[in-house]
């Protein structure tokens, strides 16, 4: 699998994705159409995850700001890696400024929501 | 089996089915729920922080404009301070000078900066000796070119500030004694060579000096005045703003008395 990398916009976050397992996704999410953005990326994910049988996955999310839509995807990329996780090894690092309360917040929310999940909450 | 047992059969699994499907949507729903119930919440927290933020911003910009209009203000009042001419003056001058860049079409926001500017226009002259400054007769020609060096020594003084107030300061400073027909001074530039500030606040300055009464002169009248303007229409002056001058003539009596000197107080007599 060829790694994906997309630079980041005024709108849009940078995102790598990578075979090795090192992703990132940094930056302000509220594209126009936020699916349609994602849509790649979500389908790189849904292919890596079904053709690996194990893997260590290092998921860095660093994002100041998103939209109501992004919040809805996230959950949706969640679930996906949720679904994997008895047979990957998953860690998501969600990284925020310590002065950015709200983003923060949300990544307290995804700890709620996903207790399975490995979501770690670190200060930049 | 019975074809009432199949029967019965099949609608269980479609109650089945159908349960699955209903729980999945309502999970789903639920979901849908919480994530744009945290999302407004964020997003209210989000935007209450950049309107304080915008607020705090706006203050302190200002403050910063207040900050620039007091010094360049304090700067015309220094310059005051070494003339006898009143602070009426400066003022009358920088209301003529926003009229006249208005007519003459520059924009509102230019012509405010060139009012606030014009105080400083005489600042080079805190450099010049009390002796010829105030002197109550004519200049004789060293004493002249002594006086006549304000202009650049108030550029000197303005010329390295990159704010738009002060470069238009600096520019007003240098060039209100140049001429139209290039026979003015320190650069003897002519006609558009001579900056438009530079050009309505020699029309401002020398409408006003000329009504005034100065340590060296009475006031002259009104049709001597703009007998003046006619005649040096073109010469010291862009034709331009002078033929303005004329066409609003009574806006700028307007100034003129509303912003005229009050008379020394003297006390009543018994």
């Amino acid at each position: 699998m060829n790694p994906i990398t997309i630079e980041a916009t005024q709108y849009t976050p940078a995102i790598r994705l990578d075979p090795s397992g090192a992703w990132l996704i940094a930056g302000k999410s509220y594209p126009e159409n936020t699916f349609e953005f994602y849509k790649p990326v979500m389908h790189w994910i849904e292919v890596y995850l079904a053709q690996t049988d194990s893997a260590d996955i290092t998921l860095d999310m660093e994002i100041v700001y998103f939209n109501s839509s992004s919040s809805k995807l996230f959950y949706d990329l969640f679930d996906l890696l949720d679904a994997k996780r008895s047979t990957h090894k998953i860690t998501i690092r969600w990284l925020y400024d310590p002065q950015n309360e709200s983003a923060l917040e949300a990544g307290e929310d995804f700890i709620a929501d996903f207790e399975f999940l490995n979501i770690q909450l670190t200060e930049k | 089996m019975s074809i009432e047992n199949r029967l019965i059969q099949e609608i269980e699994q479609l109650q089945e089915n159908f349960n699955l499907t209903t729980e999945r949507m309502l999970k789903e729903i639920r979901r849908d729920q919480r994530i744009m119930g945290r999302s407004d919440k964020r997003q209210r927290k989000e935007y209450d922080e950049l309107q304080q933020r915008l607020t705090q911003v706006e203050a302190l910009q200002k403050e910063i404009e207040e900050t620039q209009k007091e010094v360049v203000f304090t700067m015309g009042a220094i310059g005051e301070t070494r003339s006898k001419e009143t602070g009426k003056h400066v003022n009358r001058v920088a209301e003529y000078s926003k009229l006249l860049a208005l007519y003459y079409g520059l924009s509102e926001e230019e012509a405010e900066t060139l009012k606030q500017a014009s105080p400083m226009h005489d600042i080079g002259k805190v450099a010049i000796p009390d002796a010829i400054l105030n002197k109550p007769a004519k200049l004789n020609d060293e004493e002249r070119a002594i006086m006549n060096t304000h202009a650049e020594l108030g550029y000197g003084m303005l010329r390295y500030s990159l704010r738009p107030l002060l470069e238009c300061a600096a520019i007003v400073a240098y060039e209100h004694h140049e001429k139209y027909d290039g026979s003015g001074y320190p650069r003897g530039l002519k006609g558009e060579e001579i900056h438009i500030y530079g050009r309505i606040t020699a029309v401002a300055d020398v409408f006003d000096a000329l009504g005034s009464k100065r340590c060296y002169k009475v006031p002259w009248e009104d049709e001597a005045i703009f007998a003046y303007f006619k005649e040096q229409r073109g010469l010291h002056f862009d034709p331009r703003l002078v033929d303005i001058l004329f066409d609003h003539i009574d806006e700028f009596k307007a100034i003129r008395e509303r912003l005229a000197d009050t008379p020394s107080l003297t006390l009543p007599t018994a």
